[in-house]
């Protein structure tokens, strides 16, 4: 019996090779570091991961489908912007902090928006998701300078901060909001229609078709998930500065992608799943969290954090062969 | 109506759809600022435009290959504070070939495990984005380098001189644009990067080595960066360690303008060459007209999409997708 | 399974061990903003090492956030995690550090702002900053160039990173000073260079096409004014046009000895780490130290640049 648990687990960890991973890094900066094993740390783990996973939750959907979004980084410096600047708008002047859920809402209308005007594009003019992206991503930038004019806006009411710094029992609000939006995925991913449907338009778009899949708006409704995600990361994150800089969110895609293809989603699509994507955050915010602990050298950290990714990679090639020759974009 | 136009005859029109688009601008540009058609202006934007340029060639081949390059940014800050530094150590005639050979080593890392190793274009070269600026800084220690003697030195031809009248970066980019281009069209090596691109599974029954070709992809990526790095080391006559950052868009928005399709197998070093200079005139276009500079960004957007959206509509002789 | 468990409470062990260790020296944790982006961050870094390890009492954190506010944020966190004795921060945004710098405040730790200052809603929770004041070396920039054009003229600026605290007061104090001290010279445009030499390069490039009158060149540090310079000499229009900077780097005084540059604002990245360390020694030493410490960052041009050292940046 022991043996087959053992035999069994041993089975998950080779198909999901990145859980092995968080764990022999889990263990090394046990030992290595003094405050890496520690309750408060794994709460700061979990606080400082929360910005990219959330976007990252999004960016499994978008690329099971198939399709990447690269704007993500401009969508949360627009809606951070948003949730900060509108709170001191004359007009909400009275409410107190109430003032907050105005800013708020209209900050993630902001990210759903823009994600749905991504969908829309790669829908109807059947551009790839790059290229589209690729344009938003510079596009959205320019829109936050325009709003911003250049310059940080700040909160005067300090209740705004503050809520970064609640709890739930042990739980900071932030890591809650972030576990809860990962399991709502992961449900929405493995147990509804819209999750089976995802698979099946990254994994054979033809049959997809076929089964009566309405493929664009499909694709759509996942560009505005993950425009809400990107949207309230931004928000919490202006939570926890009590401002937004227009230079918010600059190379977060590409960790945000990074995180997704560790925990084993294929760029393809059609395959990939929240566990991994989960994996993959966790594994990134440890080693980031670690490294500061041990005092890596800042030009050190870029090296290894590169190795790794690309290490990682060629394991997972490795562990799942079958992936041979699907390795384009 | 646009539909059944572009079903009748429109597609070679349409299909020129970057074409019209920089013409377009240039009149627009042209009719708003007196100073945008002038000949200075004309070769100071040409000039600008070689070091981006001449990085798209290269990526130009890697993408027509079914694959990406990220990772040319950093490969920029390298190659470039390597140059830079060296020139003073061991002079401009060694610095320049060491500084070749150790770039086309990092072309050779992409290439071995993209063309080799068979993983993910994409990943590869992100991870080599942020291990490549990792090695800058360790290399440089992260000081600046520069050359102390800026005016007694040959190397200053490569960024500030010129050959016959004409500035050096323009004969440089112009001259590598050519090369490449009867390379691409008209050679072996050419038809083989865009079978492999096109359909890797046939051409590899057709007896190419993909793997090869991938291979060489890259390094032809990597001469192109170091090329661009005798320019703009030349040029500045000294280097930070992030100089090529976000380069890697700007570039390969360029090759995408220039209609170059990620998929692979289509797109032409002269396509790319358009994509560069029209990306460099809506810049300096703007900037003459007094407009921020942001404004570029938010043109940049409509223009990518625009641009190929008519490119891909011609292809398939329809305006709109016809995903449902 | 077991193997694992085994790890766990081994690590356990080495935690309580490390707690033990820990004796009457002080811990002092930095967050810097962006080593190695240019040579005054990297200066800056290996001075405040050198200078804590010459004093065997204190033992350093050195971190560094990348220019990313974020991570700026997460390393607050770890250090207030380590229970460090005093953090220095050398803030990626004024205004977005409030927050973090207001945690560690209310976790019982000093901070030390470092070289760029935090927003004014975060002063009550700093025991000190130390640093230039980037708000006068803007308006000692307007001033030799109010003195270098006699009051009259058409001027370009080239700032630094858009969005950045140093880049904005610069070009903050430099504006409202030039606007007050001599109304004759006019601004023609301004652009940013995002502290990039190239980039200022090919900023001035453009200034040169489109305005036949440029008197003068504002740039907000020397490594983009050295750029702006190039592209002037490259168009053979250098001659007589003023060139002013900020943050004098060795490529400005070197340009300054050949008379092609006319003035900057001298700052020692190595007084600048120094004067931060030392601040943070004193607050924990209970010493009654000034909010504002500002180190001086004195005008330099080409009549009294040989008084200065050259940079070794």
């Amino acid at each position: 019996m022991a043996y087959l648990t053992r035999n069994a687990l041993v089975r998950w960890l080779m198909q999901n090779p990145i859980w092995g991973f968080v764990l022999i890094v889990f263990i090394f900066f046990s030992l290595m570091t003094d405050h890496f094993f520690d309750l408060r740390n794994f709460q700061n783990i979990l606080v400082q991961t929360s910005t990219i996973g959330l976007i990252a939750l999004g960016m499994t959907l978008v690329m099971i489908n198939g399709n990447i979004d690269l704007s993500v980084g401009a969508t949360l410096a627009l809606a951070a912007a948003f949730a900060v600047d509108v709170q001191g708008w004359a007009m909400f002047a009275t409410w107190g902090s109430w003032q907050i859920l105005p800013a708020v809402t209209l900050a993630l209308l902001v990210g759903v928006v823009l994600g749905g005007l991504n969908g829309f594009i790669v829908w109807k003019t059947g551009v790839d998701a790059f290229i589209v992206t690729l344009g938003a991503m510079l596009g959205i930038r320019g829109l936050v300078f325009v709003y911003t004019g250049e310059s940080s806006f700040y909160a005067m009411n300090f209740a705004y901060s503050d809520f970064s710094a609640l709890k739930v029992g042990p739980l900071p609000v932030l890591a809650l909001i972030f576990l809860l939006c990962t399991i709502a995925v992961h449900l929405l991913l493995s147990r509804t229609v819209h999750g089976r449907n995802s698979y099946a338009v990254g994994g054979n778009r033809e049959a997809a078709v076929n089964a009566g899949i309405r493929v664009g708006p499909h694709m759509m409704v996942n560009f505005m998930i993950i425009g809400f995600l990107a949207a309230l990361s931004g928000v919490l994150l202006s939570t926890q500065m009590g401002a937004a800089t227009p230079n918010l969110g600059r190379d977060y895609e590409l960790w945000v992608i990074t995180a997704v293809v560790l925990g084993g989603t294929k760029l393809t699509g059609g395959k990939g799943d929240i566990i991994g994507t989960f994996g993959g955050v966790l594994a990134i915010g440890m080693l980031r969290n670690g490294m500061n602990l041990m005092q890596v050298p800042a030009f050190y950290v870029y090296v290894i954090l590169g190795s790794i990714l690309i290490a990682v990679l060629f394991l997972d090639k490795h562990f799942n062969r079958q992936a041979e020759g699907g390795l384009r974009l | 109506m646009l539909l059944t136009r572009l079903k009748a005859g429109g597609p070679a029109i349409a299909r020129q759809g970057i074409l019209v688009a920089f013409l377009l601008f240039m009149v627009a540009f042209s009719l708003m600022s007196d100073r945008f058609l002038s000949a200075d202006n004309f070769m100071s934007v040409f000039r600008q435009s070689a070091i981006i340029g001449v990085m798209a060639l290269g990526v130009t081949i890697v993408v027509i290959g079914g694959n990406l390059d990220l990772s040319v940014g950093s490969m920029l800050s390298f190659a470039t504070v390597l140059v830079v530094d060296l020139h003073d150590k061991i002079g401009p005639e060694l610095a320049i070939p060491v500084m070749i050979l150790a770039t086309l080593c990092l072309g050779a890392i992409n290439g071995a495990l993209i063309g080799f190793l068979r993983l993910n274009s994409l990943i590869v070269t992100l991870g080599m984005l942020s291990a490549i600026q990792g090695l800058v800084l360790i290399y440089s220690g992260g000081q600046n380098v520069d050359i102390v003697d800026q005016q007694g030195t040959w190397f200053s031809i490569f960024g500030r001189g010129a050959i016959m009248g004409i500035a050096t970066p323009i004969v440089m980019f112009l001259g590598l644009a050519l090369l490449f281009h009867v390379i691409m069209s008209s050679m072996p090596f050419g038809r083989k990067v865009y079978a492999v691109g096109g359909n890797p599974t046939a051409s590899v029954f057709s007896g190419i080595s993909r793997s090869r070709v991938v291979f060489t992809t890259y390094l032809i990526s990597a001469l192109c960066v170091s090329m661009a790095a005798i320019i703009l080391g030349s040029r500045v006559m000294g280097s930070q360690n992030n100089v090529g950052q976000g380069y890697e868009l700007q570039v390969l928005a360029a090759v995408i303008l220039g209609g170059t399709s990620l998929m692979g197998g289509s797109g032409s070093i002269s396509r790319t060459v358009l994509g560069v200079l029209m990306l460099a005139f809506i810049q300096n276009g703007l900037i003459l007209m007094g407009q921020p500079y942001y404004m570029q960004w938010l043109v940049t957007w409509a223009i990518i999409i625009i641009a190929v959206w008519l490119d891909v509509a011609a292809k398939r002789g329809r305006l709109l997708s016809p995903i449902a | 399974m077991k193997r694992t468990k085994t790890l766990l409470l081994a690590s356990c062990g080495a935690i309580a061990l490390g707690a033990a260790a820990s004796a009457d020296t002080v811990r002092i944790g930095i967050t810097q903003n962006n080593v190695g982006i240019d040579s005054y961050q990297t200066t800056y870094e290996q001075a405040f090492i050198a200078a804590a390890e010459a004093n065997p009492n204190v033992e350093v954190i050195v971190l560094d956030a990348g220019g990313d506010v974020a991570r700026q944020i997460s390393q607050m966190q770890d250090l207030i995690q380590q229970q460090v004795d005093a953090i220095i921060v050398w803030p990626t945004d004024g205004q977005a550090l409030v927050p973090a710098v207001r945690n560690a405040y209310n976790a019982g730790i000093p901070v030390v702002v470092t070289n760029s200052n935090i927003a004014e809603a975060g002063l009550d929770f700093i025991a000190a900053f130390s640093g230039p004041n980037n708000i006068q070396q803007g308006i000692y920039s307007a001033e030799m160039m109010c003195d270098a054009l006699d009051g009259e003229g058409q001027i370009v600026q080239i700032t630094g990173m858009p969005g950045y605290t140093t880049a904005i007061e610069r070009q903050q104090g430099f504006d409202d000073r030039l606007a007050e001290l001599c109304p004759g010279v006019t601004q023609l445009d301004i652009q940013p260079g995002d502290w990039n030499r190239e980039r200022a390069q090919r900023t001035m490039e453009t200034f040169l096409t489109r305005f036949d009158d440029i008197d003068g060149v504002y740039a907000g540090d020397d490594n983009m004014g050295v750029g702006a310079l190039n592209a002037a000499i490259a168009a053979g229009r250098a001659e007589g046009m003023v060139f002013i900077g900020a943050t004098n780097f060795a490529v400005g005084y070197d340009a300054m000895e050949r008379g092609e540059y006319w003035g900057s604002v001298y700052q020692s990245p190595v007084d600048d780490a120094r004067a931060a360390l030392q601040t943070a020694l004193d607050v924990l030493a209970g010493e009654d130290v000034p909010l504002l410490n500002y180190f001086d960052t004195p005008k330099i041009t080409q009549d009294n640049m040989h008084e200065f050292d050259r940079p070794v940046f």
